[in-house]
């Protein structure tokens, strides 16, 4: 931990969507702090809250029928959260950026890709076409795709996967912002290109000393790159710590199922593997939350205990560096 | 071998022509069996053919060139009834399970649907077989008159595995059937595939891009680059002792949790055009330790017929083999 305020502050955080004439809580009581330089990871089964939270983080909660209901999101002090419109559109790029996980999807298919890095370097640095058609090929060339000058002059559809994700990381790079939030950046890609992408991230991070929010289903990923984890479970967090507390000594049943159930490469494998770990059940839906009194992950827990059901647990400090939400993580052997 | 494999593939040839007398060489040339029982696991890069093979095995897509055996019988030119009777013993579970179930159709009917297609049984016994299926994969039998938009992912996959069981097959082909799921699910769908294989003696054609999964599943593998084999081994020879560089490089680009399998090797770039692939071995592009030899000629497999078999004329040098040293050995 820094001893100066962090570069991002998320303060008791709600975020609602409105449905069926109700309001309802898919994010609530969230609160994490992030420092130049660190890379966070946010984990959790897809409907957890993980992508939306990022979504706020830019002020991009798809409203209405969203909205963030309640809590600040500082970013070096001011509150993305009442900022305008115009006040945003300065902070994404320039402070936060965003990867997605769909490079497809999220370029545009009808402008070159030069074009597309070129005109956020414009928008924001109100550089010439020229300058920032140069700088545009400097980024190719920095994201590490071969023959920039060439490739400048592509449509998406003419790229691999792997390319294109490139120049998505190209665009959300070229304003050096100081946040980059990278939504499964590589879950659409092969191992050996998300490995070129995680070196390339690696770099970056030490060139421009930029904090990285990385959210991924894969608990490997988050070992590889994360400093910090944080955990998410129904729009809450349940257990948030360094990365090496988290995968030698994780608390939360949640966390610990999220690690034992998945398939680990070992150098030795046996003829006859164990079957895998089993999380019962499925993420419960938040108009089903807004009915449940107990801890949201009792129903599929394998050590809940009658308290479960009637209290939420809530955020405990466990020493100095972590916290975790359970009412039983006291008698949970290490 | 004596006994009869569940699944015999010699020489593969699966082209497609992309107009322009250019044609894309998908899968060209494999050869592998798949014993009865025995998981099989495909993988590599995507554009490496494998999905392209599977489906072939499947006859979903035509070969170009090469055999088919079905427990022995010829199947690559069948077609017509002779064909749809043959799927009897081969199925397939797909990767997507929302496009993979006709959204109009209830579960209970789409899991019958292939006994209505090959007429096995009375009416009555489909749907009894529909009911013992149902709770095979564990979904309830109540659940059989809801449609698929009122399932989850993962109970949906388990309606495509129960469809794919229907007709007893011997061999299903499985095309990266839990890369769609969450973590949590995936597991538990793993776990269903592993205990169906143990129960009714299935053989499975495994595609994945997950080595992880693969390890964990199948009991031998087959590694594949633009349309060829260039390993083929138990899962202990493959994790144990990887021979091809290629298959070095996949298994160290793995994330793991602990310091992993990871010897820090990088392929650069893409692999090269399926359309007119290099002179040699396909991989000499990104290989670092490719020679003047390996863009002239083109190494085959080769090794213990049964056992493990590796294309590359570099594969047992000392280089390679300290590098296969540093990613196999137990970091202290």
């Amino acid at each position: 931990m820094t001893s100066s305020s962090p570069l991002l502050s998320v303060r008791d955080l709600e975020i609602s969507f409105r449905t069926g004439g109700r309001e309802i809580p898919v994010v609530r009581d969230l609160s994490f702090d992030l420092s130049a330089g660190e890379t966070l990871g946010i984990v959790g089964e897809s409907g957890c809250g993980k992508s939306i939270t990022a979504l706020s983080l830019i002020g991009l909660v798809p409203s209405p029928p969203g909205r963030v209901s309640k809590g600040q999101i500082l970013l070096n002090g001011e509150d993305i959260v009442t900022a305008g419109e115009d006040r945003l559109t300065r902070i994404r790029g320039n402070e936060i950026s965003m990867v997605f996980q769909e490079p497809m999807t999220s370029l545009n298919p009808v402008y070159t890709v030069g074009e597309q890095i070129a005109e956020t370097a414009r928008a924001h640095f109100g550089s010439s076409r020229a300058e920032a058609w140069d700088r545009a090929i400097e980024m190719l060339k920095l994201v590490g795709i071969p023959s920039p000058e060439q490739r400048a002059h592509n449509y998406p559809h003419q790229l691999s996967g792997g390319m294109r994700q490139r120049v998505m990381i190209a665009i959300a790079l070229v304003c050096e912002p100081k946040v980059l939030i990278a939504d499964e950046p590589t879950t659409a890609l092969d191992v050996t290109v998300q490995a070129q992408i995680f070196d390339l991230f690696r770099e970056l991070q030490r060139k421009i000393k930029a904090a990285i929010i990385l959210i991924t289903h894969d608990i490997g990923v988050v070992a590889q790159m994360c400093d910090r984890v944080m955990v998410m479970y129904a729009g809450r967090k349940i257990e948030e710590g360094p990365v090496r507390s988290f995968i030698r000594d994780p608390r939360h049943p949640y966390t610990r199922g999220l690690i034992s159930c998945i398939p680990k490469l070992s150098r030795d494998p046996s003829d006859t593997p164990e079957p895998l770990f089993e999380i019962p059940g499925v993420v419960p839906s938040p108009a089903d939350l807004a009915e449940l009194k107990g801890c949201a992950f009792a129903p599929r827990c394998n050590r809940a205990i009658n308290e479960c059901q009637l209290h939420s647990p809530a955020l405990t400090p466990l020493g100095s560096d972590r916290a975790v939400a359970c009412l039983r993580q006291e008698e949970i052997p290490a | 071998m004596s006994e009869i494999s569940a699944l015999s593939v010699s020489d593969l040839k699966v082209h497609f022509p992309v107009g322009g007398g250019k044609v894309v060489h998908a899968v060209d040339g494999i050869s592998f069996d798949i014993p009865a029982g025995v998981a099989f696991g495909l993988v590599g890069e995507s554009g490496s053919g494998k999905t392209t093979a599977a489906m072939a095995c499947a006859r979903l897509n035509d070969a170009t060139d090469g055999t088919i055996r079905l427990g022995g019988d010829d199947i690559t030119h069948l077609d017509g009834d002779q064909m749809r009777q043959a799927r009897r013993d081969i199925q397939v579970v797909f990767q997507d399970p929302y496009a993979s179930l006709n959204p109009r159709e209830r579960a209970g009917a789409i899991v019958r649907r292939p006994m209505d297609l090959m007429g096995i049984g009375t009416p009555k016994e489909r749907e009894d077989r529909v009911d013992e299926l149902f709770a095979t994969v564990g979904l309830r039998a109540e659940q059989k008159a809801l449609f698929p938009h009122q399932f989850s992912g993962g109970q949906r996959q388990r309606i495509g595995i129960a469809r794919a069981l229907a007709t007893r097959p011997k061999l299903i082909v499985c095309d990266e059937p839990v890369s769609a799921l969450d973590v949590a699910i995936q597991a538990q769908i793993l776990n269903l595939l592993g205990r169906l294989k143990a129960e009714l003696g299935l053989s499975y054609l495994f595609i994945s891009h997950d080595l992880g999964v693969v390890q964990h599943l199948c009991d031998k593998i087959a590694v594949m680059y633009l349309g060829q084999i260039v390993e083929i081994g138990s899962r202990s020879a493959i994790f144990r002792r990887p021979m091809h560089p290629y298959t070095m490089a996949l298994i160290s680009a793995v994330p793991t949790l602990e310091a992993g399998m990871d010897a820090g090797m990088r392929l650069k770039g893409d692999p090269p055009s399926p359309i007119s692939p290099p002179e040699g071995c396909r991989f000499a592009g990104r290989c670092q330790f490719a020679q003047d030899r390996c863009r002239q000629q083109s190494p085959v497999l080769s090794g213990d017929p049964d056992g493990q078999r590796v294309a590359c004329f570099r594969a047992r040098d000392p280089e390679v083999a300290a590098l296969r040293d540093k990613l196999t050995s137990t970091p202290a």
